[in-house]
């Protein structure tokens, strides 16, 4: 087995296949990159220092004192049509116009907010005229307090300073579940054409006739597929960390992925040695890797969730009962596959 | 046998040969398991719409002192929820992401407890919303409506990534009033023009909308325009980035699979010989090409109209994903006949679809935001979906290169489509040489390079393009440093092709007066074309300084030619010096050279 498994890393295709990851790899890291920034506009350039000036139109209310108060704002009153040409010259970045209203009148107070079409900074500025427009809802609400019927429980949060929001959730319970698994389903997907290539190019006759056994050397794949897992993995994680994002509970998260890995590789290996033939091995793959994921992630607590909440410093309770469940599938399917590959030798 | 009818029945001949052999019989063999596993994807689907997906839950711990904020807190299964005494929640405050004491919420100094903070206040905002849609008097309870106006600004895309700002230079201090003229525009008609019920149902609507499947399930369907022009202070929030994500799952990925078909119905004919009958059939190659992707490109088609017809969608959002479906069926085919094994079938493939994911998905998400989404043809679908026209020239600028790329590829495969290409066993690098080598006529070594060069033209400039995408928002001088330096490599390993292609297939052919011949003309191809090209799409980016770095070699024509000159002829300097072993330094001098003259084009911008 062992040498089959040094045979395995001495063939080119095999170094050629991990360099090619490797690539993705490093290409998917500087995408990443790109992706935390796009996530969140204002991260792309320091936009904190920057004063933005805003075109104020129409009556004055207290709005435009609430806006003029912003920090990062400065309100310049301006005649509509004026303001306007100045947005379209970009010499301000929204134009707020303000028609008569009145304060404690049956309809809404209405307002016309200009941005520029196609612009990244139309989207910032949104963000930091909302403050000003929300504590101006405040106010018109708490002088038609009168007129409402139910008061919602109070809460009171703390000041903030500008936060990315959803960033955290996404990279921690999105993007990390779901690099850290792609490798799994990668390397499963490996050992389907390591097995089926040996049916279609007629090359599992020579293989018998040496003096190793069929389980030999699927097992030999296997490991070979399953030694590719944690080099992928780590290799994400120490991305990760390099961009900023650090990864704890590590030996545990680890221990999840090869489990869950190994469950798949195992999966895979199946296929392959049933079909023995590659279109349809993956196909059937594919299909299955997609309704099991489906199933998974239904459960509250699966083990991407678990995987989640570790990776973020969190707690998650019995983790240790999901690793057993996953190690027993692994063994299971091992005597699965060594029984699949004797019968193929037979 | 020459005429029309004959070509097209045999096209549809070899169509219904590769149905047979390649969909049908195989697919009879998994047809059981596959009709099982499809049930249980139904019944999966059901599971998951019903419960959810989880992936976020119990990420966050809060404690409270309050029941009923306990309650509200804990509708959001990304909280983990505990109701304690008022000391103890003081003494082991740190124990938790947030605590809520006497309404007060404490979030802890942590990352977690920050973003436990953004979460919970967007719970806090759903339930007021519940709360307030309820009132019998619904504008006291959302008493000010916000209605947002957009305005077309001339300076479009000169402004890459922090580029022109908005904000106050220094050096400009009074009020912003503007240089040109002023066009009179009449305010907007002050009365709201929505009933309170209409505003209510609305406000219903949107608080259940908040869940992200629902957003993305609803995201093919919707009708163009919202139905209220209005919007609360709350619902202002510039919109999230990754919707066009859907599309991509949706549309490409299907793409992606059939191709997978394809590629492996070629390689299956290569490995198993079967393809030597088609090869000795009196038909010209082409016609089998034809004929055998057929199947594959009806599939694309019908089920992206299947998508269209089941989301609701109209049909017209396929009219952008041609060009790509074709890039899709010319590189499959290509991939299929060079890979070696299933390993590097799969590599291959996989390595191909990260990246045309990412050029299609990335400019996407700033379909409302920037011109330069206008890269992905995925932006113009969004258009579609959002009933907002664009123009030919956009439709071109966007999918020109996929177009054009694609044929250029199909020709590679149509000249590459013979029994010593097909069943040789060389490496990756050289096999792509051979299949270039084939469009090269050793008889017409200048017409060869001349045509070669054009043809690499789309494929770098679709290689600048991804790069530009990607470098668009790092921090502008690396990017600028990186777009430069990347770009030269592509140019000069684009141009230095030819070259290395008849210096080792075509041995004795490099003398020293073919080296400066062939690096004259490639030089010139590559500029005639590029000038071509550039007429038709990249106007629009052309004039950022993202633009002058890479196509700086639009304004004069003997700067650009002198570049492309100097760069090729140090390339083909060293593969007659060096051999094969000299190409790597040469290529990297040639860079290097390149790099420094699109700098002294450049001095402009930075002094």
């Amino acid at each position: 087995m062992k040498k089959d498994l040094s045979a395995l890393s001495q063939e080119k295709t095999i170094i050629l296949a991990i360099l090619l990851q490797l690539f993705v790899a490093m290409f998917s890291s500087f995408l990443l990159v790109g992706l935390t920034s796009l996530y969140d506009p204002s991260l792309v350039g320091d936009y904190s220092g920057m004063q933005y000036r805003i075109a104020y139109a129409g009556e004055d209310i207290p709005l435009r004192f609430l806006l003029d108060s912003q920090e990062n704002i400065r309100v310049y009153p301006m005649d509509l049509s004026a303001a306007i040409a100045s947005l379209k010259e970009r010499k301000v970045a929204a134009v707020v116009y303000v028609p008569p209203s009145n304060p404690d009148g049956p309809d809404p107070v209405t307002i016309t907010l200009y941005t520029v079409q196609n612009d990244i900074q139309s989207a910032v500025i949104n963000v930091k005229l909302k403050e000003a427009l929300i504590e101006y809802e405040e106010e018109l609400r708490e002088i038609r307090s009168g007129r409402l019927t139910m008061t919602p429980v109070s809460l009171e949060f703390p000041e903030e300073e500008d936060g990315a929001p959803g960033f955290y959730e996404f990279v921690y319970g999105l993007l990390l579940p779901l690099l850290l698994f792609m490798p799994a389903v990668v390397s499963a997907a490996l050992i389907i054409d390591l097995i089926t290539e040996e049916y279609e190019h007629r090359t599992y006759e020579t293989l018998l006739s040496a003096p190793v056994s069929m389980g030999e050397v699927v097992w030999g794949k296997i490991l070979a597929c399953f030694v590719l897992v944690p080099l992928q993995a780590g290799a994400w994680i120490l991305l990760l960390m390099l961009n900023g994002i650090p990864v704890a509970r590590l030996p545990l998260v680890m221990g999840y992925v090869l489990v869950s890995s190994l469950v798949l590789i195992l999966i895979g290996a199946l296929t392959g040695l049933h079909y023995r033939e590659r279109t349809g091995a993956q196909v059937i793959f594919s299909l299955s890797v997609v309704v099991l994921m489906l199933v998974v992630l239904a459960i509250p607590g699966n083990p991407l969730n678990q995987v989640a909440v570790l990776a973020s410093g969190g707690t998650v309770p019995g983790q240790g009962m999901i690793l057993l469940l996953g190690a027993a599938a692994a063994i299971l399917l091992s005597l699965a596959v060594t029984r699949s590959a004797g019968a193929a030798a037979g | 046998m020459g005429d029309d009818l004959t070509i097209w029945a045999r096209i549809l001949t070899f169509a219904r040969w590769e149905t047979k052999k390649s969909l049908l019989v195989p697919g009879k063999k998994i047809l059981p398991h596959a009709l099982l596993l499809l049930i249980l994807l139904g019944g999966a689907t059901l599971i998951s719409a019903e419960s959810g997906l989880h992936f976020q839950d119990a990420m966050y711990s809060a404690g409270t002192d309050d029941p009923v904020l306990a309650g509200i807190v804990a509708e959001d299964n990304r909280f983990r929820v505990v109701v304690l005494d008022r000391t103890v929640l003081t003494r082991y405050q740190a124990s938790f992401d947030l605590v809520i004491i006497n309404g007060q919420v404490v979030p802890a100094e942590t990352d977690r407890g920050a973003a436990a903070t953004e979460a919970l206040i967007q719970v806090y905002d759903r339930y007021r919303n519940a709360v307030y849609s309820q009132e019998e008097d619904i504008f006291a309870a959302y008493p000010l409506l916000v209605e947002t106006a957009t305005v077309k600004s001339e300076l479009d895309f000169s402004a890459p990534g922090s580029g022109s700002q908005v904000t106050s230079p220094v050096r400009f201090r009074g009020p912003p009033l503007p240089s040109g003229p002023v066009p009179s525009i009449a305010p907007p008609d002050p009365a709201p023009a929505i009933s309170p019920d209409e505003f209510r149902a609305g406000m219903i609507q949107s608080s259940g909308t908040d869940e992200i499947l629902n957003r993305y399930s609803g995201y093919l369907g919707r009708s163009g325009a919202s139905a209220s022009p209005y919007q609360t202070p709350s619902q202002l929030s510039p919109p999230l980035p990754f919707d066009a994500i859907i599309l991509i799952f949706v549309f490409i990925f299907p793409l992606y699979f059939i191709s997978q078909f394809l590629m492996m119905s070629v390689m299956n004919e290569r490995t198993d010989r079967q393809g030597e009958p088609l090869l000795s059939a009196p038909v010209k190659p082409w016609v089998v090409i034809a004929g055998k992707s057929l199947p594959y490109t009806g599939a694309m088609l019908a089920v992206s109209l299947l998508i269209c017809l089941v989301a609701g969608a109209t049909p017209l959002i396929v009219l952008p994903l041609i060009p790509v479906i074709l890039f899709f069926l010319a590189s499959g085919l290509i991939i299929g006949m060079t890979a070696r094994s299933f390993r590097e079938l799969s590599f291959i493939s996989l390595f191909f679809s990260t990246v045309i994911t990412c050029y299609l998905f990335f400019p996407s998400i700033f379909a409302d935001v920037h011109v330069m989404s206008l890269v992905s043809p995925v932006t113009l679908m969004i258009y579609t979906l959002e009933q907002q026209p664009y123009t030919l020239s956009q439709f071109l600028f966007s999918t020109s290169l996929f177009s054009i790329t694609s044929i250029v590829l199909l020709y590679a495969a149509v000249v590459n489509f013979r029994e010593e290409r097909l069943f040789s066993t060389k490496g990756l690098v050289s096999t792509g040489v051979d299949f270039i080598s084939s469009m090269l006529h050793p008889g017409h070594p200048w017409l060869s390079l001349f045509l070669l060069g054009m043809l690499a033209v789309p494929f770098v400039f679709m290689a600048q393009m991804l790069l530009l995408v990607l470098v668009f928002n790092l921090p502008l001088p690396l990017s600028l440093i990186l777009i430069l330096v990347a770009a030269a490599v592509v140019e000069e390993i684009a141009k230095s092709v030819g070259i290395y292609t008849f210096s080792t297939r075509f041995p004795g052919f490099l003398t020293w007066k073919n080296v400066l011949a062939g690096a004259v003309v490639t030089a010139l191809a590559f500029l005639f074309a590029e000038k071509l090209l550039l007429l038709v799409t990249i106007s629009q980016i052309a004039e950022s300084v993202f633009g002058t770095v890479l196509y700086s070699s639009l304004t004069l024509l003997w700067v650009p030619f002198l570049i492309h000159l100097a760069g090729i002829l140090i390339t083909g300097t060293a593969l007659r010096l060096g051999g094969r072993a000299g190409y790597l330094p040469g290529l990297c001098l040639a860079t290097l050279v390149h790099c420094a003259a699109n700098i002294w084009i450049l001095r402009g911008w930075f002094w």
